[in-house]
């Protein structure tokens, strides 16, 4: 017979810290031009108090250890992963996420209109984080070949694999975002 | 031109996914809801002998910790899905303290918050009395079974062990395919939320009424009072097709507590709380004359699954198929070892098998000296060979014909390791695809207002396949509106049922019953009836019984069509040209460009249609280069649980894909002439490239994925 395991895997030793007490922190959140102040546990993420909290679900929860990309969104207009920034650490900076990219009934910003042009998704799971990438890959000028396009979204999983049709959108899209 | 079937056109969907606006099951705001973390199992086979709650329960916010204590008795015994059932797997974890695999759900803790949730099942501590598990093939403690003594067939005709004795020309090989998991994006989230003794269910579902009916069983309540909402589904690839356990769990935990509860399951646990691609192990003999006819083939397959289900992958029923052959014997083996049950994912029974048959195919080319399109054509036939059904129709040699020339084949020197460029050793092969044509038992619900705008109903699925935009252009084709005038309406149990979106048979299914629908609509309008029009209508296609549709409303399935069924054979045909390049010193394999042509009926949506067959292709490269599930063999668990692991084909891995889509119209599959076309693009692709391999290198890859270390030496 095998050795007795513990605990729920085999290497984890049990925490021996005691628990977490019940606490909130109160933050201040700059999503899309509105302010948010919210009272959350500490240790919540920028994704879940954008999804769980604030109520804007457009950033999708794909893998929770920033792997797959699903969570981009922009902060001060730089791409990072929402399931890899703590909420509390956001403060008196910018978060864009998809729904602030274009109005309700309005026209859509350049590049959800090359992404539906070109088919750039199929579950359109991974499309918040793709598009919301791209428009950082074209500001961060990455955008001028294919293969640039293709190396700078690669940190963007999508399962459907609509990477042909995502590239040909970000080509689609580039000029109109380096205007903007 | 009116809007119809053909219409190139953008999706009806999409400008809700590019907004954010898209609701997914997780994304569903539920007021006081509360939130549940999973523990799972860290050993593959045993018993749980103590567990200390305390700690976890001291978590501020715990509201309870779910496990077989207190969970015993809660779910009740269904049949496998195989055997007429809804669950993808008949272990039931919670019933008892009995552990039959890595990571199987243990305990469930539920808290007001995600991060207490969280905290508390890290803390929960479990003991186990761990058995020595067996992993998969060589293990000790495996059971082996032959399919045929659960009742599947086993293609077979002639002799094909004397015609391979007596033929000129001859190969035998090994093939091996590994264990790979769909990892759709959506992660297998479930929320539940009771409203006055009805239960609402927010799940990313392939069978909305398969998932209503399923839970309802196991919980032993009305089907009446279930209701399923799954609308948008983020990829799903076969893995939300049956019931999986985590459902039931959440929806018994949200009724006791009297309050939505919500679980995200996290990536890992997605690993081993569905299901997965069986790996295999394949033996094929293949024998022909010198002018390449075969005369003989054997295929024989193993394949992995849990202890108490037999699920069978069972592609030599399509091996057997799909090449002229007088002499064919096949055989599946069941390898039962202590694993979660595994199931469908794309191109289930295809994908492995036609690699080995493929490649075996590409091994026959080169031992007859003869090109290996030209074997294809040789090997052509109108009739499959086990039972003489004629094909429905069947255009395998146009799609050569048609993905030769796009890729400049004739350009090719057959001598492997004859071409390269710089320092790269260029390889160029090809494969033949094949999936068969599907097609079941559906409803739907059409009304037609005096505006001229028009509704569809149907509990179908667009699991990311273009399901919303394809019935739309059905419509509007049946209605004779434009597709702006369209609203589609799918994936809700309260809808009229609609099959499993599974086997590619969503648009055959779906746009048969609407388009019967909209004659219906029509014939009463030329009848003079004012006013709006909504018309119910059912379809059972030809070679079904009629209680396919009861069948369907018990959330059954009622598939009908392919390659065995009554009186003729009916599939999808293409062929794949890759090119590699493989790099002379560090066996780096690139694929810079890959044609796939396609004859597979008449095409609904065109650019949907694309984007599935490139999104298939680029499947069958993950199939051929990346994809594995890990395995430590002493513990039976798995080791790259994650997708920096797990490789999955990333932008950069994707270069050239070029997609012909023949004209094909086969009014004898069904009336609209529609085939599949979502499992298409990956059969086949996975060989394509191995033997691309081959060609580059002079190395035949036989065990996927092919990984530089197969190519150093
Ligand atoms: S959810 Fe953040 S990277 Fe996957
Ligand atoms: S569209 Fe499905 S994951 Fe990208």
């Amino acid at each position: 017979m095998l050795p007795l395991l513990t605990g729920t895997a085999a290497a984890q030793p049990a925490p021996a810290t005691p628990p977490t007490e019940s606490r909130t922190m109160d933050m201040t959140m700059e999503v899309n031009g509105q302010v948010h102040r919210l009272a959350l546990d500490p240790r919540t993420t920028l994704l879940d108090a954008l999804r769980e909290h604030i109520g804007l679900t457009g950033s999708k929860k794909g893998c929770d250890q920033g792997q797959c990309g699903a969570c981009t969104v922009l902060l001060d207009g730089r791409r990072v992963l929402g399931c890899l920034t703590l909420a509390a650490s956001v403060g008196g900076r910018q978060v864009t996420t998809i729904e602030g990219l274009s109005r309700p009934e309005g026209a859509l910003h350049p590049m959800q209109q090359a992404f539906l042009d070109h088919d750039a998704f199929q579950c359109g799971y991974c499309t918040p984080g793709q598009i919301l990438s791209a428009v950082a890959c074209v500001r961060e000028g990455h955008a001028g070949s294919a293969e640039d396009i293709r190396e700078y979204m690669s940190g963007n999983l999508c399962r459907c694999a609509a990477y042909p049709q995502i590239v040909a959108a970000v080509q689609q899209a580039a000029p109109q975002v380096e205007r903007s | 031109m009116p809007d119809g079937i053909g219409t190139d056109h953008q999706r009806i969907d999409g400008r809700a996914k590019v907004t954010g606006g898209a609701r997914y099951a997780s994304d569903v705001m539920l007021g006081n809801v509360a939130h549940a973390w999973l523990v799972t199992s860290a050993i593959a086979r045993g018993h749980i002998t103590g567990m200390d709650e305390a700690a976890a329960r001291a978590v501020p916010g715990v509201l309870e910790v779910f496990s077989h204590r207190n969970m015993h008795g809660a779910v009740a015994e269904t049949e496998f899905f195989a055997k007429g059932g809804y669950v993808g797997s008949t272990i039931r974890p919670l019933e008892s303290d009995r552990i039959w695999h890595d990571g199987q759900i243990v305990a469930m803790v539920v808290a007001d918050t995600l991060e207490a949730a969280r905290e508390a099942a890290f803390r929960l501590q479990v003991e186990y009395r761990e058995e020595q598990p067996a992993a998969g093939f060589d293990a000790a403690g495996v059971e082996v079974k032959a399919a045929s003594e659960g009742g599947f067939e086993d293609p077979e005709v002639g002799d094909a062990d004397r015609a391979y004795g007596n033929a000129e020309v001859k190969i035998e090989a090994e093939y091996s395919t590994p264990t790979q998991h769909h990892n759709p994006i959506e992660l297998f989230t479930t929320t539940a939320h009771w409203v006055g003794g009805k239960l609402e269910l927010h799940e990313g579902s392939q069978f909305v009424h398969g998932l209503k009916n399923g839970v309802a069983a196991q919980l032993g309540i009305d089907p009446a009072d279930v209701h399923v909402v799954s609308p948008f589904v983020g990829g799903a690839f076969g893995s939300r097709g049956s019931l999986t356990q985590r459902t039931a769990l959440v929806a018994e935990a949200a009724r006791r507590l009297g309050r939505p509860v919500k679980l995200v399951p996290t990536r890992d646990q997605g690993f081993t709380i569905a299901t997965y691609r069986a790996e295999t192990r394949q033996k094929v003999k293949l024998a022909a004359g010198r002018d390449g006819k075969l005369q003989a083939l054997v295929h024989e397959g193993w394949e992995v699954t849990s202890r108490p289900d037999p699920y069978k992958v069972g592609g030599t029923a399509t091996t057997a198929r799909i090449y002229a052959c007088p002499n064919v014997r096949t055989k599946v083996n069941l390898v039962h070892a202590d694993r979660n049950t595994p199931g469908f994912m794309r191109s289930p029974p295809e994908l492995p098998y036609m690699f080995a048959l493929e490649s075996a195919m590409d091994e026959l080319a080169v031992a007859l000296n003869m090109d290996p399109v030209e074997l294809r054509r040789v090997n052509d036939t109108q009739r499959e060979p086990i039972k003489g059904l004629p094909y429905s129709s069947r255009n395998l040699v146009g799609c050569l014909d048609a993905g030769a020339k796009a890729f400049g084949w004739e350009r090719r020197n057959p001598a492997p390791r004859s071409m390269r460029q710089g320092e790269w050793l260029v390889g160029w092969g090809m494969a033949t695809s094949i999936y068969p044509t599907h097609i079941g038992a559906a409803t739907a619900r059409v009304t037609l207002l005096p505006s001229g705008h028009a509704r569809v109903q149907t509990a179908a699925h667009d699991v990311g396949t273009g399901a919303y935009t394809a019935i739309g252009l059905a419509a509007a084709e049946g209605l004779g509106v434009s597709l702006d005038k369209v609203a589609v309406e799918l994936g809700d149990s309260d809808l009229p049922p609609a099959p499993v979106a599974g086997g590619s048979n969503t648009t055959a299914s779906v746009c048969n019953v609407v388009m019967k629908a909209c004659d219906e609509i029509r014939a009463r309008r030329a009848q003079g009836q004012q006013g709006a029009i909504e018309v119910y209508a059912e379809n059972v296609p030809e070679g079904l019984p009629p209680e396919a549709i009861g069948k369907l409303y018990q959330g059954r399935n009622a598939l009908g069509g392919g390659l065995e069924g009554g009186k003729q054979a009916m599939a999808a045909f293409g062929a794949i040209f890759v090119e590699v390049r493989v790099h002379e010193r560090t066996r780096e394999v690139r694929v810079p460009r890959a044609v796939g042509a396609f004859a597979a009926g008449r095409i609904v949506s065109p650019r949907q249609a694309h984007s599935q067959l490139t999104g298939g292709m680029i499947w069958g490269i993950g199939a051929a280069l990346h994809e594995t599930t890990e395995i430590d063999h002493r513990t039976a668990r798995y080791m790259n649980d994650n997708l920096s692991e797990y490789l999955v084909p990333v932008n950069a891995d994707i270069q050239q894909l070029d997609v012909i889509m023949l004209d094909e119209r086969d009014s004898q599959a069904n009336p609209l002439g529609i085939k599949g076309i979502g499992e298409l693009g990956n059969v086949g692709t996975n060989a394509a490239v191995a033997n691309a391999v081959f060609h580059a290198t002079g190395t035949r890859p036989r065990h996927l994925p092919v990984r530089i270390e197969q190519l150093l030496g």
